[in-house]
Formats: structure tokens, C-alpha cells, sequence
């Protein structure tokens, strides 16, 4: 018995490891990477891709380093990105490789969490901000103040995501969002509980079904969630709080001990063709950061207010390392004792 | 299994090997890392510093932690007794029916399984939502002008909880049920004991390992349960299950995720515990 499940194993392994069939271990966020760019890099290059999905960025720095050179390509948002290239969790990229790097927008270039470009590509762009049905909702929304108000009680949805919420209420306070200490924290305590309690629903993977189904009339939401609901609606408009935006960025990033370099230049390169990338913004909605891409999209995706908002106060996250957890704690302790 | 040998017992042993070993590898392994990691320091990126100490099961004391087991024993108290509620009735009537028609209300109850569970509970927040099923019905036969705010409330986190676990009390109540005998609930009866006597003093006490097994079921893991919170409530009370998941993919926090799985082990092992108590004696 015993015998059989090792001749199995054996095979299993033997299998993956067999010459010539090239694969590709993907490990990005779930409704990201468009299912026809997968398909088109497979067809072209003859590698298999292998699609695992997360919903977090922490999630995937869990599973990351549980399972080291289980995965070839990752998509951490800058943040996240940062973190990894501290702990030496990420491979250097081989300039030589990435031609098609040119494409980029200089403005995505040599960003705060890698400034050297030697680890992160830009894959995706875009902000937190604010959604609102101006079929129900009258009054001009412009900052965090207008959102959160008695009014609007049991009409919000805002993301599940406690450093975000975190970072709203820092703003509204007119700290700087990554400024997290204990002196800060406790000073967005008040903010945060007084916000929860007005909150319907926190939902970080789909916040716009809430809107959509017509629970709530507005949000504090990923931008590219309230750009598919522009495209089905006009009525959803989008905000970016007066008081500062959060704007992020998803790279890829190849980590240490990937077996599949070579193809994971390849998979990078390829994305980042403008034909290529124009596919993924038709999909989802973000702000493509490809300069070729942007060129070649319809003038009313690139009129969509979520994708490409104008102008406004923007912040990049930077990682807060074991700060993390006093967020989670705070958080945790105010949605508990409303 | 008395009086089968002295060969019975070796012989048990090797047929109860596969389930040793399963419960060696799935049970215990993981119950043991989880207990190790519960008293370790972490690093920056969430990952478990083998340096002893007692920090996390200090954080596991504090007041917002044992609020929050509180109420997330009390969903799975409410949940329980509403399953026993609906569950008890439902399962003595499948019992006793005749064999054919016994089959085929079985497999009623367990059709919801074909479906996936996520899809089940999306299938939930249709009925419930605000321009939902439920709230449209309510208002086309005139019972409400207005809708009635039913997802995102306690109410909808206790339907879901109800709805998923249901099976788990029915199945065992009805295997109790089942097997027993007609004839003493007659003979109970003949003896001048009225309905609610016979209930009370015969039926419970035989069908008690079903209640306590389905008690135990629906118990357990409604107390961890963190799906139907986050979508049928919008994630807005805070379960002991969100926040142990949360430890591992928001606050970057294993030792104290597995500080709390570790309390949350010893929860499980009372309950059983107190289930495990002689039934009430037949009065």
C-alpha cells in the first residue's frame, strides 16, 4: 500500500518535472489577469500558465512564504512589494528581458517602493475612492466628511480592509496616511468608531453588488469596482476624497527561488505590450500605467471618471511592517464594541 | 465486542490503522503546530519567530477578544437551538415514515449539498436584499409599504448560520429515531403516560445520543464560521472565526491567529465534554 502511494507521488512529481513542457506558476489577485491574455501568451509561447488567485495582499505574503518556489510570478501592490524586497523575498529582473519595458509611463517609473525599478514591474494602477448613486444621493459628496454623516446611516459600503479605513480617517484628520503610530492610531480611534457605526456593509472583493442591489447609495471603494459601475450606470459617480486619495500600485515580481525565470520575463514582456495590455483594461477597468496601452483605448474608457480620475490629492501606501497588527486590533476592538 | 477472541483486538487495531494514521497527519500534526506557533513571536512580514512567549495568550484575555467569543458563542447557541428546533420535528416525522417514502425525504435533505456552499448563501442574499425576492413578495400582497432591511442585520447572519447546519441535526436525531422501537412509545402510552410524559420520558432519553451528536455538529462550527458573517452581514460584528482569519490575512499575525485557534481547540473539547455527560435521567 504504502509502496503504491510512493510509485504515485513519484509519478506526480515526475510528471511536473518532465523536460520540455515549460509552465508558468502565476499567483495574482482573483479578476485580474484577463483569461485571454493567459490564453494568448500560452498559444504563442507554448508555456502552460498556471493561475492561483488571492484577495489580499497579505494573504498571498502567507502563502508566499509558507510555500517557497511554489510560485514563478506574483502581483503584490506596492506596499506589499516593498515588504518582500526588504526580507529578500524577490528576484532582481534582467533589464535585457523586458524590452517592451519602454511602454511604460515615466510616471511609473522608479516609484517610492522600488526606486531603482529592480524588482517591480507596474501591472495595474488606481485609487480608493468615492462611489455615490446621484439617483438617491443630492447633495454633493466630496471628502470622507460627507460620506460619513448620520444621514447616510445604514446607506454605506466601504472596503473590508482595516489599514485602509486606517488611512481614511488619518486623512480626515489631516495626517499623513502612512504615519501609523500608536499616538495616531489612538487618534483615529474616535474617527473609526463614530464611521462603523453608519457602515452597512464592509466588503473588500465586490463592494459594488451592495450598490448595485440598491442595500446602500454609497461607498468608499477600489476605483476599478466603480468603474464597472459607471459602464453600467451612469448614476454611480466617482469621488476622490477631497482630503487625500489612497493610490496604489500592482507590480509583478519574480520571488526568490522560482524555477521558471526565464518564462516569467517572458509572461512580463508580454503584458507589457500595448495591444496586450489594452486587453486587460478592457476587462478591468484600472488605471493602465502603459503609456502604448492608454493609446490604443476608446475614448470612453478613457472618459471614465473611476479609471482615469482628474487630478487630486494622491498617497502611495508604505509598508508598516509589524504595525499591521495593532491596525487589525484597533479595528477589530471599534467594530466590536459599537 | 466482547466475547469475540483474543485475536479480536490486534485484528481492530490494524483495521483502525488507516483512521490512526489519518487523524496523525490531519488532526494532530496541525494541532500541534498550531499550539507551538500559539507560543512564538512573530517578524515583520507575519511569520512565526521560534522565541517563547506568553504575549498571545495575554492579547487572547483582553476584553474585545472575550467579547467577541462571547458573542460568537452565543450565534452558535441561537443557531443550535433553532436547528434542534426545526431539526428535532423534521427528523422524527422522516423516521417515521415507511422505508420507500423515508429514502426519498432523506435525499430532500441532502440536496443542498450538490450546490456549492458559497453559492447557496449568494442564493440567500437574493431572497434578502433590499429589491430582493422576499421584500417584493412582501409588498406586492400589501404586508409592508417599505422594504424591510433583512440583509446585513443579526437576523440574516442567523438565517445563514440555520440554514447551513440544519442538515448536521437532522441526520444524526433521524439515525436515533430510526432505530427506535415503536412499541415502547406504545407501551408508554398504554401505561397512562400522556404525550408530553412520553416525550419527556421516553423519547428524548432514547434519542439523545442524536440530539447530543447533532448538538455537537452544529455547535462547533457555527462558532468559527466566518463566510456567512462576512456576506450575509456584512462583516460589520466581528466573530471569533473573522478574527482568527483575519490574524492571517490582514494583520500579519500567525502567532496570534493560532493563540486563539489553540483557546478555540479547548472551547471545542468542553462543549464535547459537557455533551458527553450521562443523559437526563428518565424521570
Amino acid at each position: 500500500m504504502r509502496l503504491l502511494v510512493r510509485a504515485v507521488l513519484l509519478l506526480g512529481v515526475l510528471a511536473c518535472r518532465l523536460p520540455g513542457r515549460d509552465e508558468l506558476n502565476l499567483f495574482a489577485w482573483s479578476e485580474y489577469v484577463p483569461q485571454k491574455v493567459i490564453d494568448g501568451f500560452t498559444k504563442e509561447t507554448g508555456i502552460e500558465v498556471n493561475y492561483e488567485t488571492f484577495a489580499s495582499n497579505e494573504e498571498m505574503i502567507s502563502k508566499l512564504v509558507a510555500g517557497r518556489g511554489d510560485y514563478d510570478l506574483i502581483q503584490p501592490s506596492d506596499y506589499a512589494a516593498e515588504a518582500l524586497i526588504r526580507a529578500n523575498l524577490l528576484a532582481p529582473l534582467d533589464p535585457a528581458l523586458l524590452p517592451n519595458r519602454r511602454n511604460l509611463d515615466p510616471a511609473f517609473r522608479h516609484l517610492p517602493h522600488d526606486p531603482a525599478d529592480r524588482y517591480t514591474v507596474p501591472y495595474m494602477s488606481g485609487t480608493v475612492g468615492i462611489v455615490v448613486n446621484s439617483a438617491v444621493v443630492h447633495d454633493p459628496v466630496a471628502g470622507y466628511a460627507d460620506v460619513f454623516q448620520p444621514r447616510y446611516a445604514g446607506r454605506i459600503v466601504v472596503l473590508n480592509d482595516n489599514r485602509e479605513m486606517v488611512s481614511w480617517a488619518l486623512a480626515s484628520l489631516g495626517l499623513p496616511p502612512n504615519e501609523i503610530t500608536p499616538a495616531t492610531l489612538e487618534r483615529a480611534r474616535p474617527v473609526i468608531a463614530r464611521w462603523v457605526r453608519l457602515v452597512k456593509v464592509f466588503d473588500s472583493d465586490s463592494p459594488k453588488t451592495a450598490l448595485l442591489n440598491g442595500d446602500v447609495d454609497l461607498g468608499v471603494v477600489w476605483s476599478g469596482e466603480a468603474a464597472i459601475l459607471w459602464k453600467q450606470d451612469r448614476k454611480f459617480h466617482y469621488v476622490l476624497p477631497k482630503e487625500g486619495a489612497h493610490e496604489f500600485v500592482d507590480v509583478l515580481a519574480i520571488p526568490v527561488g522560482s524555477t521558471h525565470q526565464a518564462a516569467a520575463h517572458r509572461f512580463i514582456d508580454y503584458v507589457l505590450r500595448p495591444e496586450v495590455s489594452k486587453l486587460i483594461s478592457d476587462e478591468f477597468p484600472y488605471t493602465n500605467p502603459n503609456a502604448g496601452a492608454r493609446k490604443l483605448l476608446a475614448p470612453d474608457q478613457l472618459a471614465n471618471p473611476a479609471s482615469y480620475p482628474a487630478g487630486g490629492k494622491l498617497e502611495t501606501f508604505r509598508d508598516i511592517g509589524r504595525m499591521a497588527s495593532d491596525v487589525d486590533r484597533l479595528v477589530t476592538d471599534v467594530k466590536s464594541s459599537q | 465486542m466482547s466475547g469475540t477472541g483474543p485475536r479480536a483486538g490486534s485484528l481492530a487495531w490494524l483495521l483502525l490503522l488507516p483512521l490512526l494514521a489519518w487523524l496523525a497527519v490531519f488532526v494532530i500534526a496541525p494541532a500541534a503546530i498550531l499550539f507551538v506557533y500559539a507560543f512564538c513571536e512573530h517578524d515583520e512580514l507575519g511569520r512565526v519567530v521560534y522565541r517563547f512567549t506568553f504575549d498571545n495568550f495575554h492579547r487572547v484575555g483582553e476584553r474585545v477578544y472575550l467579547t467577541i467569543f462571547i458573542r460568537s458563542v452565543g450565534y452558535a447557541a441561537v443557531t443550535t437551538a433553532l436547528c434542534l428546533a426545526a431539526g428535532f420535528p423534521a427528523a422524527w416525522y422522516i423516521a417515521r415514515r415507511p422505508a420507500a417514502l423515508r429514502h426519498r425525504l432523506l435525499l430532500l435533505v441532502m440536496i443542498p449539498f450538490w450546490t456549492s456552499f458559497l453559492i447557496r448563501t449568494y442564493a440567500w442574499m437574493t431572497i434578502l436584499k433590499q429589491d430582493g425576492l422576499l421584500n417584493s413578495l412582501l409588498e406586492s400582497t400589501g404586508f409592508t409599504r417599505h422594504p424591510i432591511e433583512l440583509l446585513y442585520t443579526p437576523g440574516a447572519v442567523t438565517i445563514g448560520l440555520v440554514y447551513a447546519y440544519l442538515p448536521f441535526m437532522i441526520l444524526p436525531i433521524y439515525a436515533s429515531a430510526e432505530k427506535l422501537d415503536a412499541s415502547l412509545v406504545e407501551a408508554a402510552h398504554d401505561l397512562g403516560a400522556g404525550p408530553l410524559r412520553v416525550f419527556a420520558a421516553v423519547i428524548i432519553p432514547l434519542t439523545w445520543p442524536g440530539i447530543a451528536a447533532g448538538t455537537l455538529l452544529v455547535f462547533v462550527p457555527a462558532i468559527g464560521m466566518f463566510a456567512i458573517t462576512d456576506l450575509m452581514g456584512g462583516a460589520r460584528i466581528p466573530l471569533i472565526g473573522n478574527v482568527i482569519q483575519n490574524q492571517f490575512f490582514q494583520a500579519r499575525d500567525w502567532p496570534f491567529g493560532a493563540a486563539l485557534g489553540v483557546v478555540f481547540l479547548l472551547l471545542f473539547a468542553a462543549a464535547y465534554v459537557l455533551l458527553q455527560r450521562p443523559k437526563p435521567a428518565a424521570a
